[in-house]
Order: structure tokens, then sequence, then C-alpha cells
């Protein structure tokens, strides 16, 4: 409690820097499920060197596009495009329009020559087309040898690409014959598209709004229950104080340029149930304690209580975070962002249920029922 | 004390027999989202619009079929620009005024009317509007849900969003070819017959010089498709003697000329319908329109009654895919695309195994620390920690709810607060021992006293996961699910199944000396 000046003062400090770098400043960076845009997950067959990649977005007029690198070796991108603002009442089809556009200018010239000389792309066909392609020369394995190949060229140790024809051999064990007629009637693209999604802007207008909305209603379903539970000032404490933590996420949000998506949306409304946990075992030992501990005053009571509680808040967030930590590290990038806010909202909201929430309740108390005592 | 002891026990055994045999194998009864297996994922809108403006026009003919017929005569009538579902009939013959009341009461009695001097303006009644909407919203669903079967994809999902909404969610896993399905799904493939008066032309004024520069009232402009036409203006009847509704059949066929075509076959009333009128219009020319393109023109050489060919210069693909949308009959309103997702397969395999292992990790950890922390105490946890996840899986296997890798997430997460539930008992162990109290009472006021704080703290945060539910699209909600069920089965593990074992583990001996925590 002797440092709550001290931590009201940094958190305030972090809030308003955060809340004038988005009001001010660029604001907040919304993904494409929020602003509408497409996103392509490409892999290469060969490393792509991300200036290269830059130059030739620039080229079509996408020089603004996010290019984010997946892993290291310069192989796989993720890349965000969104039209400029004053296209945002476009429909869908300019975004598609567009992802086309990124992927057609990417395409290598030995891709553009081969598939005009009527070549399949091996890296992109389908299993049907595949299977006929393996039909006259092998009526009964058609089916076999095309669905073999494909499962291996989208195994998660490919991730969609086969580097060369003789990995069919040492791997698949595909006949020599069958090889040549690959050769023949296929080429190997440079490179295979992995994931796609186009959001109208509609919809992520739409999205933002209900993702506030909900957000909003949360906290109010929550600040009844606490209110039934324990009081209505513990309901307000603990509502502040997820608005802290809410506030704080966004502003480091903001400050750190990273992009906000629904995974994040889902992680902050995580991070608003797992930090409310916390306050609510220091406001129930709170609770109890007013009912033993008698003689002390509020303030004193609330000290005990943080410190009663020091251990488990400290226990549980350490394996939380944890478990989060495993997840940013070895999760992958699909989940990145998810658990990089976790990661945020844990410490975060350990460090708001310990040092701000008892504050909190302690100066709502004292401001509004001052004379009663701090007791019940 | 020993008896309850053993029902406690019957019953935990009985769960985790029962979660398992729910959920193994998990490869198969585990169902995957999307964004695992692969797949795509659409939005789309019914524009409802199109749907009552095709109302508004049949109504406008209907009035004038009337009007001529009752010999009542009035300049024109004009459909409301703006505003959808209204229309005005213009300058009536004032004297027939009585005759026109007649006539709204007992045929347009889905309308509001109001006469306006020599006018009458007409607007839908709001109930009628909500209604055409809403049918038009579930014929697109079946449509869309024909041609997907068409298409032979398995494991679909087609969706409404909210109970009233004009939106469509189209889960389709496994879709090879995702451009052309979009374009099977969005095509309206609204077919008609009608005469052509005529054309082509190059444009609009050369096409009505005969006709005085106006369309005369029971004609309309379309335009020439042009890849299967020479383009250009034609002049049509605004009458469809036959639709896409009276065909019983359609398939791809080769014609005459060995290029693919598309045959067809009416329905025995569609096919009267057709052999009367070619019958009346014999050497006249005839124009097959689809989506309001003219695909065809061809003089009526004889009688056909129930199968014809529609020839158009389609390439194979085209003449299967037209011949599947019309198989699949006709969407009742245009529809456009929000949102679209593709996942290859070789990201949702990367996924799963990523996803696998960072929840092997968080186990292990967690697992050393428990153990390390709290020694044999710490075992229990594991114990509730492993039941956790068995009936987090047997829950998602039950409720058929996909795991997404959100969801996995919400695993992860589960796993790191489940253990919360424990910790907390276990501290509160800790401390009544060091006030003093015996191993036996200190684990029941442990328990007792815990559980108050592990239900308001657990709460809340189910609170935050059911409005993130009620909100988010697919994968959001499978996290969500998943940390519903987690938590929920957290507390069941930390009170009821961890409190078993501290039981049991007390019951062998007669007198403990220490507990290990």
């Amino acid at each position: 409690m002797k440092y709550k000046f001290f931590a009201f003062a940094l958190s305030g400090i972090i809030i308003t820097v955060g809340i004038v770098n988005i009001t001010t400043k660029k604001g907040l960076n919304y993904g494409i499920d929020f602003a509408g845009g497409t996103l392509i997950q490409i892999r290469f067959i060969n490393p792509f060197p991300i200036a290269d990649l830059r130059q030739s977005l620039s080229n079509i007029g996408l020089g603004n596009s996010k290019i984010q690198e997946v892993e290291k070796g310069q192989r796989e991108f993720i890349i965000r495009t969104m039209l400029p603002e004053e296209d945002v009442d476009q429909e869908l089809e300019a975004h598609v329009i567009m992802g086309n556009k990124v992927v057609e200018t990417l395409k290598k010239d030995e891709d553009r020559l081969a598939s005009e000389k009527g070549l399949k792309d091996l890296n992109n066909i389908e299993k049907n087309q595949l299977t006929y392609i393996f039909q006259t020369s092998f009526p009964d394995k058609a089916e076999e040898l095309a669905e073999k190949i494909i499962d291996f060229r989208e195994s998660a140790e490919q991730k969609g690409i086969i580097e060369n024809l003789n990995q069919l051999t040492t791997e698949l064990e595909i006949s020599p014959e069958a090889i040549e007629l690959l050769k023949e009637k296929t080429y190997l693209g440079s490179m295979s598209i992995k994931r796609r999604e186009t959001v109208g802007p509609q919809v992520g207008h739409e999205l933002r709004r209900k993702a506030t909305q909900a957000t909003i209603w949360a906290l109010i379903g929550m600040l009844i229950y606490i209110g039934i539970r324990f009081k209505f000032a513990y309901g307000v404490a603990a509502i502040l104080t997820l608005a802290h933590d809410v506030l704080i996420t966004m502003g480091l949000f903001s400050l750190t340029n990273r992009e906000i998506n629904l995974p994040v949306i889902a992680a902050i409304m995580t991070i608003v149930g797992y930090s409310l946990n916390d306050t609510i075992v220091i406001f129930d030992r709170v609770r109890d304690n007013i009912k033993i501990l008698r003689k002390l005053d509020f303030e004193s009571i609330l000290d005990t209580s943080i410190n009663q509680t020091l251990s488990r808040t400290v226990i549980t967030s350490g394996t939380t975070l944890l478990t989060v930590a495993a997840l940013y590290f070895f999760g992958g990038e699909v989940i990145n962002d998810f658990a990089f806010t976790m990661m945020i909202g844990v410490i975060i909201g350990t460090y708001s249920s310990i040092y701000q929430s008892c504050s909190i309740l302690l100066f709502w108390k004292k401001i509004f029922n001052p004379k009663k005592g701090m007791g019940k | 004390m020993k008896k309850n002891l053993r029902w406690k026990t019957i019953l935990v055994v009985f769960i985790i027999a029962l979660v398992v045999f729910l959920a193994y194998p998990p490869s198969d009864k585990i169902q995957l989202g999307l964004d695992l297996k692969g797949g795509m994922h659409l939005v789309l809108q019914v524009v409802t619009d199109d749907a009552l403006n095709q109302e508004t026009n049949q109504e406008i003919l209907r009035l004038r079929e009337q009007l001529k017929k009752k010999d009542i005569e009035y300049r024109t009538i004009v459909k409301g620009e703006e505003k959808i579902g209204r229309f005005t009939l213009l300058e009536f013959d004032s004297e027939k005024e009585g005759q026109i009341k007649e006539l709204l009461d007992d045929y347009f009695k889905e309308w509001n009317h109001t006469i306006i001097g020599t006018s009458v303006s007409f607007s839908m009644k709001s109930d009628v509007d909500h209604y055409l909407r809403n049918l038009s919203v579930l014929q697109a669903m079946e449509t869309i849900r024909n041609r997907v079967d068409e298409l032979g994809l398995s494991e679909i999902l087609i969706q409404r969003q909210g109970m009233t909404g004009e939106r469509i969610i189209v889960e389709l896993p496994g879709v090879e070819d995702p451009e052309r399905v979009k374009g099977i799904l969005k095509t309206t493939a609204f077919l008609e017959w009608k005469l052509v008066k005529a054309g082509p032309a190059p444009d609009q004024e050369t096409l009505l010089q005969d006709f005085g520069g106006k369309v005369p009232e029971d004609m309309e402009i379309l335009k020439g498709d042009p890849k299967r036409t020479e383009g250009g203006y034609y002049l049509v009847s605004n009458v469809a003697p036959i639709t896409g509704k009276d065909l019983r059949n359609a398939r791809r066929t080769t014609d005459e000329w060995n290029s693919p075509a598309i045959s067809f076959t009416l329905t025995p009333e569609g096919g009267k319908r057709f052999y009367k009128f070619t019958s009346e219009n014999i050497g006249k020319p005839l124009s097959i329109i689809l989506d309001n393109r003219i695909q065809q023109v061809a003089n009526i050489e004889s009688r056909i009654s129930d199968s014809g060919i529609i020839h158009g210069r389609f390439t194979v693909e085209e003449a299967d895919d037209i011949s599947l949308v019309l198989r699949a009959g006709a969407l009742p309103a245009t529809i456009k695309y929000l949102e679209e997702r593709t996942i290859g397969p070789s990201l949702g395999a990367d996924s799963i195994r990523k996803g696998l292992s960072s929840i092997l990790i968080a186990v292990i950890i967690i697992l050393a620390f428990m153990a390390f922390y709290y020694k044999l105490a710490g075992f229990n946890a594991i114990i509730a920690l492993i039941f956790n996840v068995l009936i987090l899986m047997g829950a998602l296997a039950y409720f058929k709810a996909s795991l997404t890798l959100p969801g996995i997430a919400g695993i992860i997460l589960t796993i790191g607060m489940a253990v919360d539930a424990n910790v907390l008992v276990f501290e509160r162990i800790r401390e009544e021992l060091s006030h003093g109290k015996s191993i036996s009472s200190s684990i029941a006021s442990g328990f007792s006293r815990a559980f108050k704080t592990i239900l308001d703290a657990n709460v809340t945060t189910i609170i935050a996961a059911i409005f993130l539910f009620q909100f988010g699209t697919g994968p959001i909600k499978g996290f969500a699910v998943t940390l519903i069920i987690g938590i929920t089965a957290s507390m069941f593990t930390a009170v009821f199944v961890s409190r078993l074992i501290f039981d049991l583990s007390l019951s062998k001996r007669k007198k403990r000396e220490k507990l290990s925590i």
C-alpha cells in the first residue's frame, strides 16, 4: 500500500502516453479483420529477399503493404494489403482483385513461361487434376499416386512446397516412369499460397463495433456479479482495475505499432477475465479479514490481505505466464499476436491486482463513505 | 466416511471412463476447425432488396393487366427510384375512381395505397417486406446448400448469421479450387426464355429507331453476353413464358458441332406451356437469358415440348458449372461476398503440430513446477490437471465443438489457470497447518474456505468468455468454448478430484504425522 501513489503515477503516465498516442498520432493499427483488406501467406521454393519483395509490391502501387517474415530464411511471408482510406467503401471484389495482383506480380518468369506452354504447376495443382495427368499412363494407380503426392506436399514438413522431384523418389518411392511423366506435364512453381483472407470493409467496421460492445457488456456483467457477491464498491474498484489493464494494453499496442486483430481482442477479453481473477482472490481475503481483524483500519486490512494472497498470486501468474510463453515461442506465427497480448496482459493484470485494485477500493471508500468507518 | 469415499471414487472413475470413451481416438472424435484442417470460410450477404424489387415489378405487371381488363385509362406507372417497394399510378381516369378503389381492395391487400387526386401511390406493407426478405434469405440458403451438395463436398456448414440476419456463413473444408466454388455460389442463375423484338444493335438509339426512340411498355432492353453472343443491345418482351423454375434437369452435353452445350428438360407443366408458346410463335427469334444477359438467340423452328439444348460457345467447365447451378436452382436475390478466408491444409497441419508441442511444453513446465513446489501434493494437482484436459477433450467431442487454433490456445491457457484452483487450496492448507491445526482438519477447512474464492474468481472469467462466444466468429468461438469448458472442469477437478485424492491417501494410514505440501 505504501507504493500506491507511485503505482498510481506510473500507471497514470503509461495510460496518458498511450491515449495521447492513440488519439493524436497514428492511432491503433487495425489488422484486416477490423479495417478490411487482404492477407496472403506465401511460401517460396527459394529464398526471396524481403527488399525485392517490397520492391515488387511497390511496382504495382502496393508499397505500403505490411510484410512479415515467417520463420527465418526468407522463404515464407505474410503480406497484408489494405486499400487506401478513400476507397474503404469499395466492395470486397476490389480487395480480391488487389490480392490477385499481388500473387501475379510475385510469380517468376519461369512460372509464366511454363504455364504458357500448358504445363501444370505441381505446387498448386489440385488432386483431381493430378489424377487426370496420371490417368492415361497409370490407370490403376492414378488416384493413389496423386493422393500420395498431394498429401506429401501438404504435410507439416513440406509446408505446401515440393522443392525438387528427387524428393518424390527418395521419400515417396515414386517410380521413375511416373517422375518422367511429371517432368513432361508439370513444373515446380516458385511459390504456394498457404492462406488467403479477405475481409470487406463493411464487416471490418461492424466487427470493431461488436468487439467494443462485447468488451463493455462483459465488464458490466462482471460488475453486476461482483456487486451481488461482494459490494458495489468492490465491483467498481475491480472494473476500474480492468479498465486500467485494457487501456495499458491498448496503449502498448499503439506504441509498439502491433496489429490489432480478432485473436488479439480475444486475448484482451481473456486478460479482463484473468486479471479479475487475481483481484477477486484479494478482495475475497479482504472480505474475510474484515470479519476477523476488526481492530485494524481498512488500509491495514487491505495490506494484510494482499500479503496473505501474494504467494498464490505470484505462483498462478507464474504458471500462466509460463504456459503463455510456451505458446509465444512454440505456437507458430498464426497465434503469435494472441500469445504476445496474453503475455503482456498477464503481467499487467498481476501488477494491477496487487498494486491498483486495493488502492482504488480505498480511495472509493474514502470519497463516498468517509464517516461510516472503513469496516462494513 | 469410507463408504462415502468409495462412491466418490466410483463416480470419478466413471466420469474419466466416459470422457475417454467420448474422445478416443481423438483424431476421429474431435472435429477440427477450418483453420486446422484447411478449407474455405465465406460470409455472404443476400441483397434482399432484389427480392423486393422483383416482387414490385411483378405487382406493376399485375396492376397493368387488371387496369387493361377493367378498361381503365391512365398515363403511366412509375416505380419508386430511391425507396424499395414503392410505385405510383399516375393520372388515372378520374371517373373510374370507384372501380380503382375496388381493385385496390380486392387485389392489392399486401400494399398500403393512398389516392391523391388522380394518382395512387403504393408502398409495401412492412410485415410483407419482412416476410419477403426473410424468405429470400431462407431460399438462398437452400439454393446454396443444393449447389454445395452438387459439388460433392462433405462436412459443410451453412448457417444464418443471427436469427433474422441477411448474412449467411458458409464453411467448406477441403476445397480444392476456391475461385470456382465462389463463382458457382455467387451466380444468381436466373434463366428465362423471352421473345426478341429487335436487335442486336450497337447502341440503344439504333435499337429503338423503329419504336420512336422509346421502349414500349411491354418490352425491355437487355445486353448480349459478350462471351456467348456478338454483344450489343436487344429489345425483348418483358414476359417470360418459361423460366428456370420450370426446369427439371440440366446437363452438359455436346451439340452437333461437337462443342460443349447444355441440355435441359422441363417439368411436364412447363413443357405444356412451352409447347403452346412455341406453336404460336414459329419463325420468331427466341432468346435464352441468364441473369439478365442474353446467352443465345435462335429462331423457333418447330414446336418444342419438354427438352432442348442451349448452345452458347461454352467451355467444358462453363457448361458443367452452368448446368450445375441450373439444376440446383436460382438464387432469389443476388449475393455478395463480405468476407472470405481460405486456409491451405499444410498451414493447418503445421498449426496442429506447433499447437500440440506448445501444449506439451506447457504441461511439462507446470508439472515440474508443481512437483517441485508442493512436493507430493503437487502430484495430486498433476493428476487433477490431466483429468482436466481429458474432460475438456471429452466435452469437445460430446458437444461436437470444433477445435480451432485459438481453441488450442484456450486449452493452454486453461492448463495455466486450472492450476490456480489447486494453488488456492494448497496455500490455504499450508496456512491452516501453520496455525497448528491437524492435517485432516487443515485439509477440510482449506478446501471449504478456498471453494468460495475459486467460485467467485472463475465465474467472472466465464462471464467474459460467454460474451466473447456471443460476439466472435468461428475460431474465436472455439477459444471461448474451450475456455468455458476448461474452467468449469478445473473447478470440478481441483475441488472434487483432488480432495478425494487427499482423503484417500489419508484414509490409508490411520495416523499421519506430516503432510507433504
